[in-house]
């Protein structure tokens, strides 16, 4: 489905990423993990082909997204970090727009607005304006439109940030019930959302990647050791956010009084 | 073709569902209406000749106004990555949007129509020197709606873009003024930016091909260098 292959982007003297290659397969869920200003967001859009990588390349499905990005562009649903929404438009209006500008023919306009409306749990809001809204409902108008042209692959950069615990749950839950059919992307700092959702874990450090391994053996490889006395053989797996500190070392110190043992070193 | 249609009606849903186009269309309709009857008044003939130019020293000051959120508030809002993003060209983008102001533009032109119905009902005015003028007006503000769109461009805030677009228009509509301090070339040439020395021939009812390619190619290197603008991404 994605193939990218020595993906590097700089800003200036700033290198954001640097010689990112990766296979994401079709259906897999991807996490993609790391600090603020790791390069998640810079790697997102350029899989959208928002931004041109500075060398490299992204295909998707086949296609380059540098030089067919139109034809890339139709098959991702793209939810940026801010849901991109006019907010003095209507719900109905909006997903009307997104519908149009999105290439749906005419006649399937309407079964796939209501389609979108019902994934999202919004058709008591169609009539509302989007300003209006609270930030959980403006988040699923944003994943409304992501989704609403059926895309094979969805990107989410960080879907549930800013939201209270409820609207947090119900955002993924529906994030959950999406994941059927397509190939996702997620990108969020709340570690425990990646545990619930991805299959696969893809952690970037500095604008390289780091890890790129399933979560399962991720987790299997990494064990914390729990007694003062290292190697007493008292050890328990480690969590995501243990296995997060311990590769952005800097952390390490001042967030784990224990004894951190994985095998990458 | 329908990517630029849907933007453009994008374009004039939002102004109409913000208090900006009816303050716009009340207030120029009541500037216009007011300078008709004086100049009526003061005039007393069958012309539109100077209500023509009052129409374009206004537009001077409102398009920036009409045209300074087009880019920057997507940029400020986070809705240029939703359009870029989509399956639709930078092309269509930047004339879907065009599109949009265009039409609000027209339909705040078409509203003067009544003037001419009122010449024409109290005397015999010359109908296609008004329809050349009228043209003439419109044709100048879709340069400067260009010019704005273009400024609009250039940074995600909606004043400065309107500043810089004021500077722009004002350059363009007073350059005339300062003809006299060269000779030869530089004066031709500056009298040829001038967006007065245009607009005059078509309100005395003379549509030369000069004028006419000093009107679209001005629209058309903006729009070009709008959608150059939106492509570099240094500037989003």
């Amino acid at each position: 489905m994605i193939i990218t292959k020595n993906i590097s982007k700089h800003f200036g003297s700033f290198q954001a990423l640097s010689d990112v290659s990766f296979e994401i397969n079709k259906g897999e869920i991807v996490g993609f993990l790391g600090k603020n200003g790791a390069g998640k967001t810079t790697l997102m859009r350029i899989l959208t082909s928002f931004l041109p990588a500075s060398s490299g390349t992204v295909l998707i499905d086949g296609d380059d997204v540098a030089k067919h990005s139109l034809t890339t562009r139709q098959k991702i649903g793209y939810l940026p970090e801010t849901p991109p929404l006019y907010l003095n438009m209507t719900v109905k209006d909006y997903l009307k727009f997104a519908a149009e500008i999105k290439g749906i023919p005419a006649k399937n306009r309407r079964r796939q607005f209501d389609r979108v409306m019902a994934e999202c749990q919004l058709e008591h809001m169609a009539g509302k304006t989007i300003a209006t809204l609270s930030k959980g409902y403006k988040q699923r108008v944003g994943i409304a439109q992501a989704i609403i042209h059926d895309p094979k692959l969805l990107i989410l950069d960080e879907p549930t940030s800013g939201l209270d615990p409820i609207q947090n749950l119900q955002v993924r839950n529906l994030i959950k019930n999406l994941k059927d059919q397509r190939t996702v992307i997620i990108s969020t700092h709340i570690l425990s959302e990646i545990e619930h959702i991805a299959q696969r874990v893809l952690m970037i450090k500095s604008g390289e990647v780091i890890i790129d391994e399933s979560l399962d053996s991720l987790m299997k490889s990494h064990t914390i050791d729990e007694s003062s006395d290292k190697g007493s053989g008292q050890s328990r797996a480690m969590n995501l956010e243990d296995i997060f500190i311990h590769h952005h070392s800097e952390l390490e110190s001042n967030n784990k009084s224990s004894t951190l043992v994985n095998d990458h070193g | 073709m329908d990517k630029i249609y849907f933007i453009a009606k994008k374009e004039l849903l939002t102004y109409f569902k913000s208090p900006v186009a009816y303050i716009t269309l009340v207030l120029s309709i009541s500037v216009f209406n007011v300078f008709f009857f004086l100049i009526i008044d003061q005039n007393r003939e069958v012309s539109l000749r100077d209500v023509f130019h009052v129409m374009e020293f206004m537009f001077l000051f409102l398009v920036p106004i009409m045209t300074m959120r087009l880019f920057s508030e997507e940029k400020a809002s986070g809705t240029m990555e939703f359009l870029m993003t989509a399956p639709v060209t930078n092309t269509a983008i930047v004339l879907g949007k065009y599109l949009g102001v265009l039409v609000f533009f027209s339909i705040l032109i078409s509203l003067t129509f009544i003037y001419f119905a009122i010449i024409e009902f109290f005397g015999t005015p010359d109908r296609l020197t008004i329809a050349s003028g009228y043209l003439g007006v419109w044709l100048e503000g879709a340069f400067f709606i260009a010019v704005g769109m273009m400024t609009s461009s250039w940074t995600r805030n909606q004043i400065v873009a309107a500043m810089i677009s004021y500077v722009i228009l004002f350059l363009l509509y007073f350059l005339i003024n300062f003809s006299k301090y060269f000779s030869g070339t530089a004066e031709t040439l500056i009298q040829y930016m001038s967006t007065l020395t245009h607009l005059e021939h078509f309100i005395v009812g003379v549509i030369t091909l000069g004028d006419l390619v000093y009107y679209l190619s001005g629209i058309f290197i903006c729009i070009v260098l709008t959608r150059l603008s939106i492509e570099n991404r240094m500037l989003q």
